[in-house]
């Protein structure tokens, strides 16, 4: 067997430091790896967690599901793309020329979680660095609305609060100041000293109570207003509990972030549990200046009719392309339920629910496993993917460039 | 005072669960899956309303749909809020809202009450799609 270094694609951590024993298609041990990375290194290489070529749940070759699908998405009057999360870049710009060839609408997971607050990152309104200035230099993290210990396992030690590499006689100790913000006890709170116990959707007055509009801003805002304006350089942390109890409006946020800014350094860090949403919107931003919710129908447009969830529960789409996402077990059941009747091309390299119920499935090569290209974490840095086996399903990328060759608009 | 038959109000808050992260990888979609994914932490408050035992089942009820999950006490949970794993059960409860710009199920407005019913099968929460 032999020992391959390797980007884990398990989340958004991108552990680059996991070492993997392989033996043509067999996995041997993995090291460094978190539970959740090496139960998805596990499946990458279990055949039976693979999806099989189909057209309407019937066996057939590569060719015919790929001719299949170009039928399907040029016979459509409606097309949709969604997904692109956890593809590579390369992947993500042929999606888009896709969309743009087809007339497409085009949208992924960040139209109903971090896209709001990335996209304030990416136009400079919020700030942000990359999780290695957070090691150096970072005095106080804040987790906020997020518990790494379930998404990102190996965040904390290979990014943040472990990764701090001072010892004393006594051994290790802590060089900074670890808190967090949520709405319910959690191994990372247990932790956190101080932890910041909210009420459920409470996060918009706690922020109203940080600046200090708010006549009766709780012991939790002063409190926490004070361990700020304490620190140097606080860092924090944005999980989908505080999107979600924003709504996604993250205004507020922004002028706390702004007002904060100007006794300390204050950075600004989406704990995007895919590999490269920020690719994506990063990527789309440059062609379109939108993040998400775009439609090439007749040039460029933007709106929430554009979205996923409204395409799906407005009934907006013919044909629906999925890359490498799985919305049956994400959505609501009431609102997946609308897609019955919808052709669904769906590529992806594990089996999932969405590959199930998909009209044409075809698999695709994993990423950092048997196919490389390039990915931009969730702090913005770029990370290229290792390719340690070479015969695996064909890349999503290749798939892509021959829908690209077939499709008639 | 109320019987507990009829329910309390409850807002379901869900959260990710590594555990069920790893299943879903693995493509456990059955006991254990439902084993780690069919619990409801409710108040000791709450559960004594209820008049549930520890691992009492109850049934969820929202505007989209109902489950059978099983009930756990937990000190840590104020009164009126459950706490849930983010999973095929919870996307069975939650429904979209279009007004709201982000994922449904987060926060999940329900009813619970004691039931005799069997917790819901995951094989009754797998969509089935009509393939086109």
């Amino acid at each position: 067997m032999s020992s391959s270094m390797l980007v884990c694609t398990g989340c958004g951590c991108l552990c680059d430091d996991v070492q993997a024993e392989i033996d043509g298609n067999r996995l041997g041990q993995i090291e460094n790896a978190c539970a959740k990375g090496a139960a998805y290194l596990q499946a990458s290489f279990n055949p039976e967690r693979r999806p099989k070529i189909s057209i309407r749940g019937q066996s057939c070759s590569p060719e015919a599901a790929i001719d299949e699908a170009a039928r399907l998405l040029s016979k459509a009057k409606r097309r949709l793309i969604f997904g692109l999360d956890n593809s590579t870049l390369e992947t993500q710009a042929l999606a888009i020329e896709l969309a743009r060839k087809l007339g497409a609408a085009l949208d992924d997971a960040s139209s109903f979680s971090y896209g709001p607050l990335i996209e304030r990152i990416l136009s400079q309104e919020l700030p942000t660095c990359s999780l290695s200035e957070v090691k150096d230099k970072a005095d106080l993290l804040l987790y906020w609305g997020a518990n790494p210990t379930a998404t990102h396992p190996r965040h904390l030690s290979k990014y943040t609060y472990y990764a701090y590499a001072d010892f004393n006689p006594a051994g290790w100790y802590p060089k900074v100041t670890l808190s967090s913000i949520d709405v319910r006890p959690t191994e990372l709170t247990a932790m956190s000293k101080p932890d910041f116990r909210i009420k459920p959707r409470g996060d918009r007055e706690l922020i109203s109570g940080l600046l200090g509009e708010s006549p009766t801003a709780s012991v939790e805002a002063k409190q926490l207003s004070e361990l700020v304006k304490k620190s140097r350089f606080c860092t924090i942390f944005c999980g989908l509990g505080l999107v979600h109890s924003l709504d996604g409006d993250f205004s507020g946020f922004g002028q706390m972030v702004r007002r904060l800014s100007q006794s300390i350094r204050m950075a600004v860090i989406p704990m995007i549990a895919e590999t490269n949403m920020v690719g994506f919107n990063q990527s789309l931003h440059k062609q379109t200046s939108y993040v998400n919710q775009v439609s090439f129908a007749g040039g460029v447009s933007h709106g929430r009719q554009f979205s996923f969830l409204e395409q799906v529960h407005k009934n907006a789409a013919d044909c629906i392309l999925i890359v490498g996402s799985d919305p049956f077990s994400m959505l609501p059941q009431s609102l997946m339920s609308k897609l019955q009747g919808v052709d669904i091309i769906c590529l992806d390299h594990f089996s999932t629910p969405t590959t199930e119920g998909a009209s044409v499935v075809i698999p695709t090569a994993v990423p950092g496993v048997e196919c490389g290209g390039n990915v931009v974490r969730m702090d913005g840095d770029s990370i290229a993917l290792a390719q340690p086996i070479k015969n695996g399903d064909p890349m999503e990328e290749e798939i892509l460039r021959q829908l690209l060759q077939k499709v008639q608009p | 005072m109320i019987s507990p038959w009829e329910g309390i109000s409850l807002t379901v808050v869900t959260h990710e669960d590594v555990h069920l992260s790893i299943l879903k990888h693995r493509g456990d979609w059955d006991d254990a899956y439902q084993k780690q994914a069919a619990i409801v932490r409710l108040s000791p408050a709450d559960i004594e309303k209820l008049r549930l035992k520890d691992n009492a089942r109850v049934e969820l009820a929202s505007s989209a749909g109902s489950v059978v999950v099983t009930a756990k006490s937990d000190a840590t949970c104020e009164a009126g809020m459950g706490l849930m794993p983010s999973s095929l059960f919870t996307n069975l409860l939650a429904s979209y809202d279009p007004g709201s710009n982000v994922l449904p199920g987060k926060y999940i407005e329900a009813r619970v009450m004691p039931t005799g019913k069997d917790v819901t099968p995951v094989s009754d929460l797998i969509m089935r799609r009509n393939r086109a």
